[in-house]
């Protein structure tokens, strides 16, 4: 049998929720037979917190959940150091989810310069530069499952993974969040009359959707593999990004009304240019219930 | 004689103080704390929706539940639809059957020295995450709760998707935990006429192993969430009341430990499935409380037992969906022209949540959250035990002081939001 790839889940300023969200894969089963965790906060291990933070484990994987301060401690050892001492031993260090990544909503957690392990939001951290090219950032508020397991068999296989500016996987951050919504064609056409409770309509206009300039697979590859924030009429709050959490998350912010934030890579007067012509199309199926007659 | 809890969604420290071999005295210190309270003042109301589900991983639900309950009580005269308030009850049971799962196979097993059944507790938790996120989107994290009712709308086959996964957890519950057919189980009055699957077997252990009457705290419980299941009300040993009031609940800061205080009347009393299941007088946990007390075996079955009720509750609060109603009714003044202030109080997985906001033109002036884990885990003095500490004093094994502690699902990130 080939051997099990040991991982070190080490939990930071966190809520769990990318624990759950793991909790989440599909293929638990097949998972665990080509894994191990050497430690992790709901699984049972063979090692206990104090003994990985006071020994160096042997394992090939670290983990790092939640954000980081020098203030930090577990098990009564700063954060900081278990990071280093583990770093230099790994192959690879996931930094899982955003507050592990960008610092995320515990930044604002009342810590020392409470941060990500590479980044503070979208600004580039020295303290761990060392580790930076075996480093892949995983974000997400919370991570999605799919998306963890199949970065980590690519690590065990040895595929090269290319990665974005901020270390996340091209494979799944290349594409917007705003890919596959089922209400597309609403943003297509420029319908901007979108109400809650309703299948139909986008919230890119009016109630502070991030999908079109979020990176991201949650209309890809699906949560719990059957929806979608989106789908489900909860607008993007782009979790996986820097900038996480924004203010005013249910509303757009416009400019003389133009969402301030247009779609990645899309200039204003293309834009413009663009709403005007689709404006022009008056599609009779767009302004009556989807189900509808 | 220190001891680390571990695996609590973080961890606590236990300090035992034996007096002739007996524990005399514990205290529970939790580590560390984030402070979401503080993170929320200044922000704007709605963006609560999509913080504080972010207070706990595993129950974060029942905090976007609370978040925008407490919203919506700063409003005067808000509508919502019967629909969207069956709709948000249904995902709230989903959430706390996952966790019960959760604790039975991952945390209750490995106290008995049991090796954690991990698949046991995916398997039926992703059924319940499913249907969550066929109503909310995704599970966890989800924000589809909003002022005004819910943020999603659902067709017939989105419910027969949801039955589906009900069904499928049910089954999973007779072949598994229960070995017999969950009507039957739902109907068992007789704490000791259960039967063979893994509830059993855990509970035999506490037979076997002399456990029986271990854990045994006040005798007094509390909840505050209502919906159309749990009921309002304080029952002290069988005695149930139900008019009780938030007014009376204090938090307090402690200085040995992060987490705070939680009394009602200046008393403690244990929150969670076994009181609610008091406060509802459900025949099975009536008769188990007769037997056993507040102890452990008690606990255990009446978390186990919930699983089966919320199932075929939630199967029924299906039935009752008026598709024809609207999601989502908005409000008559706008949020950002608000102010306010406005409470909340839900049953979570392990016990009542309370929530508290105050408002100023939409933005939050102040934040107050009270968890389940904190009513139960309240580090009292020697003169005043909290719930857990007097359930743990008078033992003399610190192994079986960890099971009766865990036997209240504690939960460190909750604890020090």
């Amino acid at each position: 049998m080939e051997k099990k790839m040991r991982i070190l889940w080490l939990s930071a300023i966190t809520c769990n929720g990318n624990t759950h969200s793991f909790l989440n894969y599909p293929h638990m089963e097949q998972f665990l037979d080509d894994f191990e965790f050497i430690y992790h906060p709901v699984i049972d291990s063979k090692y206990s917190l104090q003994e990985i933070v006071s020994n160096e484990i042997e394992c090939e994987v670290l983990i790092i959940e939640g954000a980081i301060s020098e203030e930090f401690q577990r098990g009564g050892v700063p954060i900081f150091e278990i990071i280093k001492n583990y770093s230099k031993r790994v192959q690879k260090i996931l930094t899982v989810g955003t507050c592990a990544t960008f610092g995320g909503i515990f930044r604002e957690s009342d810590y020392k310069d409470t941060a990500g392990m590479h980044f503070d939001q979208d600004r580039a951290l020295h303290n761990f530069s060392d580790f930076l090219d075996k480093t892949i950032s995983i974000s997400g508020c919370p991570i999605h499952p799919e998306v963890l397991v199949n970065t980590l068999y690519a690590i065990k296989k040895s595929v090269l993974l290319r990665v974005d500016n901020f270390l996340r996987p091209k494979e799944f951050y290349a594409y917007t969040v705003h890919n596959g919504c089922t209400r597309n064609e609403y943003f297509e056409y420029k319908v901007d009359n979108h109400k809650f409770g309703e299948l139909e309509g986008c919230m890119f206009y009016d109630h502070g959707c991030q999908a079109p300039f979020t990176h991201g697979s949650c209309n890809k590859i699906l949560w719990n593999e059957v929806n979608s924030k989106t789908r489900a009429g909860v607008p993007c709050f782009g979790c996986t990004e820097p900038s996480f959490p924004r203010d005013n998350l249910f509303n757009t912010k416009k400019n003389m009304a133009i969402p301030e934030h247009l779609p990645l890579g899309v200039n204003k007067r293309v834009y413009l240019t663009l709403a005007g012509i689709t404006k022009a199309f008056k599609i009779d199926r767009f302004q009556k219930k989807i189900l509808d007659d | 004689m220190i001891k680390i809890i571990e695996k609590i969604e973080g961890e606590a420290k236990l300090n035992f103080n034996f007096k002739e071999n007996k524990i005399d005295f514990v205290d529970v210190e939790f580590m560390s704390t984030r402070n979401i309270e503080n993170i929320l003042k200044g922000k704007r109301a709605f963006d609560a929706l999509v913080i504080n589900p972010r207070v706990c991983g595993i129950c974060g639900h029942a905090h976007l539940m609370a978040t925008v309950q407490a919203l919506e009580s700063c409003y005067d005269n808000l509508i919502l639809s019967d629909k969207a308030k069956i709709i948000r009850e249904l995902t709230l049971n989903f959430e706390l059957i996952q966790n019960h799962f959760k604790w039975f196979y991952l945390t209750l097993y490995p106290l008995f020295g049991k090796k954690q059944q991990i698949l046991k507790a995916t398997y039926p938790s992703q059924l319940m995450s499913k249907a969550i996120a066929v109503i909310g989107g995704q599970y966890p994290h989800t924000s589809y709760a909003i002022v005004g009712g819910v943020a999603c709308e659902i067709t017939e086959i989105d419910l027969i998707k949801v039955q589906h996964y009900i069904a499928q957890t049910l089954k999973f519950v007779e072949q598994n935990l229960l070995k017999v057919e969950s009507e039957v189980f739902l109907k068992t009055e007789d704490a000791n006429s259960l039967y063979d699957g893994d509830l059993t077997e855990i509970l035999d252990e506490i037979k076997n192993s002399e456990l029986l009457g271990y854990g045994k705290s006040y005798d007094r419980f509390i909840s505050f969430g209502e919906n159309s299941f749990f009921k309002k009300g304080k029952s002290v040993k069988t005695k149930v009341t139900h008019n009780i009031s938030l007014v009376d609940v204090k938090e307090s800061q402690i200085t040995s430990s992060f987490a705070k205080n939680v009394s009602f009347k200046d008393k403690y009393y244990e929150v969670g499935p076994l009181s609610r299941a008091m406060i509802n007088k459900t025949p099975l946990i009536i008769d188990v409380h007769k037997k056993y007390g507040d102890s452990i075996f008690s606990r255990i079955l009446a978390r186990i037992y919930e699983i089966s009720q919320l199932l075929e509750h939630s199967r029924g609060l299906i039935k009752k969906i008026d598709l024809s109603q609207p999601s989502y009714i908005e409000p008559s003044i706008d949020i950002s022209k608000l102010s306010g202030s406005g409470y909340s109080a839900v049953e979570a997985a392990r016990g009542t949540l309370i929530h508290r906001v105050e408002l100023e033109s939409g933005i939050i002036k102040n934040y107050e959250i009270i968890t389940p884990t904190q009513w139960n885990l309240s580090g009292g003095t020697r003169e005043n035990h909290g719930v857990s500490q007097r359930a743990m004093v008078g033992l003399s094994d610190v192994k079986i002081a960890e099971l009766v502690f865990k036997s209240f699902d504690v939960c460190s990130v909750c604890t020090t939001h």
